[in-house]
């Protein structure tokens, strides 16, 4: 006899539990994060993020082979922790102009703004899952690729010496990933937050972060100005905080007090969060 | 299926009001709102979506108190909006995504558990109608299937309390009846109470149980529907003129005026004729016809509508 049953469940009412508001961000979290991937969409949507995910991986693949094939020879050529970020720039400066925006321009577009916080949701926690799930994904582009070379050369007995300093640099890097793609974030957040369209989103960040960046660097560079006008770069900026975490200073950067670095940073993330803020708070919902 | 504590209002609003800057939205709203569908109309900037909102503890009110389902939307709305279902006017819905994956989030977001709402989601859109169409993508539907899918996402999370915000807007006349059929069954059926926002007088008396009608911000009107329209003072009448007494309707009405009556032309032929006693108008109605030669074709008590409460509202001295 088959244990088959035809089960009649039809609409019906529901007694369980409710996970409020902490379950609603995590399920906001989990579906931008998918929707900015492309996940579960049509297969254009996954090319792009595939290719900036690539551009992020290779230089960090490419050292990896190195020090697999070369072993300690290839140490010379080694660059530091620190300096993977770096690689990651143009991959980030991609992600950050033409993905993140996805996250908040196209719920305001297609009317899931409205009914998101018709929900459990508040504008504060609709904005706090939109930047976890970027931040998270962003991250993916910025810190896993140094991440990944950690735990390569590890593998490969090149690692930092003895647990507690391989858990100081781990920390290191991954705070100082999550930095950067907080200001990143925040920096495409506020352009795109002035705009329903992603296009339209995409070259205010390409010119807020790319435009001033080179700006800034040609004024320092050609008019021989003080280096601290560089902290102006959200682009270049936010690169110093993992050089300073590893007690170090860039060349470009050299003259600036670690003090401005920090500061100049908080007010990157503070600056363009209080405009999203600002935009959202005078966003009429219903 | 019971679930009402009859005895509480599902909204109470006390002087309600809402000012931005010199226009004043809202006036002094004070609305009970008991269990079953309720009607919200109002024309166009009568105030009906900035009461929702406000309702929704997506604005606070300049001053005034109110609860909905006995919590205050003002420091308990994501407690009451786990709660409440909600559907927008705007037809505009993610294209690429199907339509139970769709349902499926918000019925998530509203705080079910992920599987649970993978069922309830399909749960619901077979009750909308769209069971067979579950996995299509939303930007590959018809207005009239986006209405239901806007309907379906609204009562996944199986709330107490729905908004529909024009749930029949862009739909045909058939449509129209399906979706307000749909609309009484979950109601009647599941003891979900529905606010329906709509500007369309006809429709909320096909299926309201109660009224909150607003004008200016101001209510005009509220309460059961069948307190407020039904047999009112007066009869409509059909008249027909017949081709060799030329002008006997217009000489018809000019009697009844002329008996002190008041008579307002409906449309061809129909008049309606308003006067305190309805045997009085019906033989003066008699004597007319039969004294100048008209046929008349139907004779039936007026009945108040709700668009006579806007007249109403509008005629009074504010």
């Amino acid at each position: 006899m088959s244990d088959a049953q035809i089960l009649d469940r039809g609409y019906r009412r529901y007694d369980g539990g409710r996970s409020g508001v902490r379950g609603a961000v995590r399920s906001v979290v989990w579906h931008t994060t998918r929707s900015i991937l492309g996940l579960g969409r049509k297969g254009r949507h996954k090319v792009f993020p595939v290719i900036v995910a690539a551009i992020a991986f290779v230089p960090a693949l490419v050292f990896l082979a190195v020090t697999v094939l070369f072993g300690q020879a290839g140490e010379e050529i080694r660059p530091e922790y620190w300096e993977f970020f770096g690689f990651s720039l143009i991959a980030s400066l991609l992600f950050t102009a033409f993905v993140a925006p996805e996250a908040i321009v196209r719920d305001r577009r297609d009317g899931m703004f409205a009914l998101y916080l018709s929900t459990p949701l508040t504008k504060p926690t609709y904005l706090l899952a939109k930047a976890i799930a970027t931040v998270g994904t962003l991250w993916l582009i910025i810190g896993a690729p140094v991440i990944m070379a950690l735990i390569g050369y590890t593998a490969q007995s090149q690692g930092p010496d003895g647990f507690v300093g391989w858990i100081g640099v781990a920390v290191r890097l991954l705070v100082s990933g999550l930095l950067i793609s907080a200001i990143y974030t925040a920096v495409s957040f506020a352009a795109s937050s002035m705009t329903d369209r992603r296009a339209f989103a995409s070259v205010a960040v390409i010119l807020l972060m790319f435009g001033l960046s080179i700006a800034v660097n040609l004024i320092v560079d050609e008019g021989q100005m003080s280096e601290y006008l560089r902290l102006l770069d959200p682009l270049g900026a936010p690169l110093e905080l993992p050089v300073r975490m590893f007690g170090d200073r860039s060349t470009e950067y050299e003259s600036v007090g670690t003090w401005a670095v920090a500061a100049a940073n908080a007010a990157w993330l503070l600056l363009p969060s209080g405009v999203v803020a600002l935009r959202y708070r005078n966003l009429a919902a219903v | 299926m019971m679930r009402h504590d009859a005895d509480v209002s599902v909204i109470s609003t006390s002087g309600l009001t809402m000012q931005f800057g010199p226009q004043r939205a809202l006036d002094a709203l004070d609305v009970e709102v008991p269990h079953g569908i309720t009607g919200l109309v109002g024309a166009n900037g009568a105030g009906k979506t900035t009461l929702m909102s406000i309702l929704l503890g997506l604005r606070r009110a300049t001053s005034g108190t109110a609860t909905v389902l006995g919590l205050d939307p003002t420091t308990q709305g994501p407690e009451l909006r786990a709660l409440v279902g909600y559907g927008p006017e705007r037809n505009v819905l993610p294209e690429d995504m199907p339509a139970s994956d769709f349902v499926k989030h918000l019925a998530e977001v509203r705080g079910l558990p992920p599987d649970e709402a993978r069922g309830r989601a399909s749960d619901a859109l077979w009750l909308v109608g769209l069971g067979e169409e579950r996995f299509r993508a939303l930007g590959s539907m018809s207005t009239g299937q986006r209405q239901r899918v806007k309907l379906a996402q609204a009562i996944a999370a199986d709330p107490r309390l729905i908004f529909l915000d024009e749930p029949t807007d862009g739909l045909d006349p058939v449509q129209r009846d399906e979706m307000l059929a749909l609309i009484r069954q979950i109601s009647a059926e599941y003891a979900i109470d529905v606010v329906l926002s709509s500007h369309l007088l006809e429709e909320v008396e096909r299926i309201c149980d109660n009224v909150v009608a607003l004008d200016a911000g101001r209510l005009v009107a509220g309460g059961s529907l069948a307190d407020l329209v039904g047999n009112d003072e007066g009869v409509v009448l059909e008249l027909i003129e017949i081709a060799d007494r030329p002008g006997a309707v217009d000489r018809v009405s000019a009697t009844l005026v002329a008996r002190g009556l008041e008579v307002r032309p409906l449309g061809i032929g129909m008049v309606e004729v308003i006067g305190p006693d309805v045997d009085l108008i019906a033989d003066a109605v008699r004597d007319a016809v039969a004294d100048h030669g008209a046929r008349l074709g139907k004779v039936v008590r007026r009945r108040r509508r709700l668009e006579d409460l806007f007249h109403i509202a509008a005629e009074a001295p504010s």
